[in-house]
């Protein structure tokens, strides 16, 4: 069940060795992969179907029924007319800005707030915490007009930064990371303790790295929130070299002609930074407190 | 015997000593987070609260009205549906998505080839656009659909998964588990990393089977990680819109019965004539729920803990 | 259609929004005030121009606008901006709020109604009531509000358009494609066998009838004065007991209660259903994305009443906070006059809002084509055509109203009872706004 941290040993050989393990029948690996199948046929259906409509050529029938997967003329003009009628690299850097920076200030943020949640004893520590429960509560759609106006008023309107600001540190967050904290074992800091490391050492050298598991996934949360969010930008921004490509590509959506392949493309555009986010930091969800810690 | 107290009841005394060492360190590590969150979250919730008791629209300054939007409330027939179908989406959803994605999880925990597809395959749901989402759902279940078109061929004849208000409130449900399941199951991963394996190893040695396993060692261990995922599954549940909207039309299925209650304050507030002191009492409504919800689950971990 | 395509779009978002009103204190002068003295000053400044969702297609047709304009009046200046699709209302709303509202603003009359309520739109008839006489009248008085004296935005361009039917399954269902029904009764009657014919599999109409449809059909929406619905009357009640008929005979799509525009669209793309409302625009649409249907593509007036045609009319607002108000004045008029708007209308199928534009060669003359067969007949159909849909009518009466229909048409609640219940909702609602 946990040979997911033989990953970090990097014993190549004990983890070729794995799929015949002795104590693994191969029926029961079997199984595993026709589960994994199972699962993967639900999952990815939506995924291809449209990463398919944008490989389809004009004069294909999309509303076919039943639909075709397979396009009849394969193309890939519909990214190359997405690059045409949109700025589509510009949007996309100020994503990727606002979207590394969101990364940044949550995985510190939260982290932060989340060390002194579980680890450390103060009066107002439960008040803290209902605090975050609080704000995490507040239903966005509520207060996004006075969110904007507070903007005005720091003239951060029409900035990136005003974009990055009201989430850069999401209450989630916290919480995620609260959960992660107070699942570590306290021998571990206990130790560092007697060797005189003060909060802030402990916090750096050891609490930190044993929850990477934890900050890999408020990086993808921060990530995927940034990047996906529509309505904020849309409201803060005003200048088009500013948008980010949520908003960008949401001028695809003609106003007298929709061309779903141009916009299925563009969803494909949109998606692939996330995809392939998730798999370069899926490893450190398998290096976890056994590592750091009990070797601590 | 679990190395993970959640609170300071059940801390060494040595940990506390740790804690009083430097009194000034925690809100130095709090600050950051407290002014965003309250700069930018609770401080204009206020402004929400105050509209809530006038009769403000999008453009016009409301005057004061006392509790008329709160009475209003409690007449409106589709309040009531509102809270219905919210309350009866936490209950269909919340227990599924607290199992299922701990069971994904451990099935693409183990490191065996190809796995590295999988967990990025089964992610996909998550990071899809909404609307995609939508689009193929509604393709699935409508009556020309791929689904029923397998229920017609093996002589089950048609269902109306898409016009019926109770099985339209439950397609948006299965949506809403099928994309949950790879979000929550991020969260299980990182938590599952952190189960000793030498338990498990202990347990396999004594001869305990799969199941025995996962109830005596992994469940006890990841139970602070399936209370947060009930709870942040359980507001976001109560919070739904855009699954029921997307299945269910923006009237919230046939005569709004399926109408949930943010939708509700969507009907009501946006646009440039929203009543906005009427939808922000129902923002407060809506935030008391969840805030109680996520009390009570808080609570009742606490109590079983201690 | 255009625009409520783009209204309920605007709603398909993930996200909702919803507004607050709080910080409007500053910025709420009580009325369009300034009048025709600030309008008709120097021509200067730099004009902030706010369009949606054009830029992306039209860059080069509003870049070589704006040049014109500033060789035209040297000291003015535009500055264009453009905005997405979605989430229009909730960007004008949060712009309104935060006083960074646009000098020129496009909006269609049921965005502009709240702002001109909101003393945030200009009155153009005071401040440019001579250009009254340039525009199609009814184009001009669909930027009238009731309740409130003048006119707060440039009409601009106009849609209409005819009802598209599907030839093959009126031929399997044993219509006569060459025949579609021209009045309501024959529609009824077509849907109703087309239904019995295919054993309910196929069905005529994608969606329950919406607020036009009731206009459309010759029922007195609101009394005059603008203070009261009166959708409920005997003629009101009349179309929706024929629409309950259609549903319980199968001749409503099974969803149709929960349709919205795209996804009528849809199912008319799909070919599911046989007919369904579009715009010139749409021809051009299915030929490429669902050409097996184009093939079948049958082309037809919609079904009225009133001798009047649906249309749909966006409109330019001036800000009534503008700095620049001669200039932006100006230059709304500018991008509205009769020149700019034909130009524009050889863009993309759209239809100018000025005088005798419509007798341009352009809309008159047959070339044996569908598009310009579909082209000339909307542009005939315009003349007198209307805009049914009240500017009054917000987002949350449109609501009250299907959900309303929906009841009806389920057999839930008789039609007259839905009907007298939603009419009391919606002037409930009229008075608390």
């Amino acid at each position: 069940m946990t040979a997911g941290h033989r990953e970090r040993h990097g014993d190549r050989a004990e983890r070729r060795r794995m799929p015949g393990r002795g104590r693994t029948p191969r029926w029961r690996l079997l199984l595993r992969y026709l589960l994994l199948l199972a699962v993967l046929a639900l999952t990815v259906g939506p995924f291809l179907w449209q990463l398919s409509t944008s490989l389809k050529g004009p004069g294909e029938d999309i509303y076919r029924y039943p639909p075709s997967l397979i396009p009849g003329h394969l193309t890939f003009g519909n990214y190359a007319g997405v690059a045409e009628i949109i700025p589509v690299w510009d949007f996309a850097l100020n994503s990727l800005k606002v979207a590394a920076a969101n990364v940044l200030t949550n995985c510190a943020g939260a982290a932060l707030a989340g060390y002194a949640l579980a680890r450390m004893r103060f009066r107002g520590r439960r008040t803290a915490l209902v605090v975050f429960i609080m704000a995490m509560l507040v239903p966005v759609e509520s207060i996004m007009i006075a969110q904007f106006v507070t903007m005005r008023e720091l003239q951060l309107n029409n900035t990136l930064i005003g974009v990055l600001l009201p989430a850069c540190i999401g209450a989630m967050n916290v919480l995620l990371m609260r959960n992660a904290f107070a699942g570590l074992p306290y021998e571990v800091e206990e130790a560092a303790f007697v060797d005189g490391a003060n909060a802030w050492q402990r916090f750096v050298r050891i609490a930190l790295p044993s929850v990477k598991g934890t900050l890999a996934v408020v990086a993808i949360f921060a990530f995927m929130g940034a990047w996906d969010d529509f309505l904020w930008p849309l409201i803060v921004l005003s200048d088009q070299s500013k948008f980010t490509l949520t908003v960008g590509l949401n001028f695809l959506h003609g106003t007298f002609a929709d061309n779903q392949r141009l916009v299925a493309a563009g969803t494909v555009i949109a998606v692939l930074p996330l995809i392939v986010m998730f798999a370069c930091l899926q490893r450190y969800f398998f290096r976890g407190v056994g590592e750091g810690a009990v070797k601590g | 015997m679990q190395p993970t107290a959640q609170d300071g009841l059940r801390m060494p005394r040595t940990v506390r000593r740790i804690r009083t060492h430097l009194p000034s360190s925690p809100w130095l590590f709090l600050t950051p987070g407290l002014l965003i969150v309250g700069g930018f979250s609770l401080y204009p919730f206020v402004s929400t609260v105050v509209n809530s008791f006038t009769d403000a629209r999008t453009l016009i300054k409301g005057r004061f009205v006392g509790g008329g939007n709160y009475q209003e409330l409690i007449h409106d027939a589709m309040f009531w549906t509102g809270l219905r179908n919210s309350l009866v989406y936490v209950l269909g959803v919340v227990p599924l998505l607290v199992i299922l994605p701990l069971l994904l999880a451990m099935l693409v925990q183990r490191q065996i080839p190809g796995i590295t597809f999988f967990r990025a395959a089964f992610y996909t749901p998550v990071v899809a656009s909404v609307v995609v989402v939508g689009l193929i759902w509604v393709w699935l279940l409508d009556d020309r659909g791929l689904i029923n078109a397998l229920l017609e061929t093996v002589g089950f004849g048609k269902v109306g998964f898409l016009s019926d208000p109770w099985l339209l409130l439950l397609s948006a449900m299965a949506v809403t588990v099928w994309k949950g399941l790879g979000y929550y199951m991020i969260i299980y991963l990182a938590a599952l990393a952190n189960v000793p394996r030498e338990l498990h190893e202990a347990c396999a040695v004594d001869g305990a089977g799969v199941v025995r396993r996962f109830l005596t060692v992994t469940v006890p261990a990841l139970r602070s990680t399936m209370v947060l995922v009930g709870a942040l599954s359980a507001v976001n549940a109560f919070k739904v819109f855009s699954e029921v909207y997307l299945m269910a039309g923006p009237t919230g299925g046939p005569g709004g019965e399926d109408t949930t209650l943010v939708m509700l304050v969507q009907q009501v507030g946006t646009g440039l004539s929203g009543r906005v002191g009427y939808a922000a009492a129902l923002s407060v409504v809506v935030f008391v729920i969840t805030l109680g919800l996520m009390l009570l689950v808080l609570r009742a971990n606490r109590r079983e803990d201690a | 259609m255009r625009t409520s395509m783009r209204r309920s779009r605007s709603a398909a978002t993930a996200t909702i929004a919803l507004a607050s009103a709080l910080a409007l204190a500053a910025c709420g002068a009580p009325d369009g005030s300034g009048g025709a003295d600030s309008a008709s000053g120097k021509v200067e400044g730099q004009v902030v121009f706010q369009t949606w969702n054009l830029k992306a297609n039209f860059k080069d047709y509003f870049e070589g606008l704006i040049a014109d304009f500033e060789q035209k009046y040297p000291d003015a200046k535009v500055k264009w901006v453009d905005q997405p699709a979605e989430g229009y209302p909730e960007k004008l709303s949060a712009d309104a709020a935060g006083g960074t509202l646009p000098d020129v603003v496009n909006v269609s009359p049921d965005l502009a109604y709240p702002l001109a309520k909101a003393g945030m739109a200009l009155d153009l008839e005071k401040s440019a009531g001579k250009y009254r006489g340039e525009y199609l009248d009814g184009a001009w008085k669909s930027n009238e509000m009731p309740g409130m004296k003048g006119v707060y935005a440039f009409p601009w361009y106009l849609n209409t358009g005819p009802m598209f039917y599907n030839k093959e399954l009126f031929r399997q269902a044993g219509l006569d494609p060459a025949k579609p029904p021209t009045t309501y009764d024959q529609l009824f009657r077509d849907a109703k066998s087309m239904a019995e014919k295919s054993g309910r599999k196929m069905a005529m109409l994608a969606s329950t009838p919406s607020i036009e449809d009731f206009g459309r059909y010759g029922v007195r929406l609101m009394n005059p004065q603008g203070t009261e619905f009166t959708f409920n009357e005997p003629k009101g009640v009349e179309l929706l007991q024929h629409y309950k008929e259609l549903y319980e005979a199968g001749a409503l799509d099974s969803q149709a209660l929960t349709a919205k525009a795209e996804s009528a669209g849809r199912k008319f793309q799909q070919q599911a259903v046989a007919m369904n409302p579009g715009s010139a625009l749409d021809l051009e649409n299915f030929r490429k994305e669902a050409p097996s249907l184009y093939k079948n593509i049958g082309i037809t007036d919609a079904v009225n009443n009133t001798g009047k045609a649906n249309m749909y009319v966006q409109g330019l607002m001036v800000n009534a906070q503008s700095e620049v108000k001669p200039a932006a004045v100006a230059f709304a008029h500018f991008v509205t006059d009769k020149k700019n708007q034909m130009a524009f209308a050889k863009e993309v199928t759209i239809f100018p809002s000025t005088k005798g534009s419509l007798d341009d060669p352009y809309f008159t003359e047959q070339d044996g084509t569908d598009a310009t067969r579909v082209r000339v007949a909307s542009a005939k159909s315009l003349e007198n055509a209307v805009n049914y849909t009240p500017v009054l009518l917000s987002d949350q009466m449109k609501t009250v109203l299907r959900n309303a229909v929906a009841r009806a048409v389920q057999g839930k609640q008789s039609p007259k009872a839905a009907l007298d219940g939603a009419v009391a909702e919606c002037n409930r609602l009229l008075k608390t706004g």
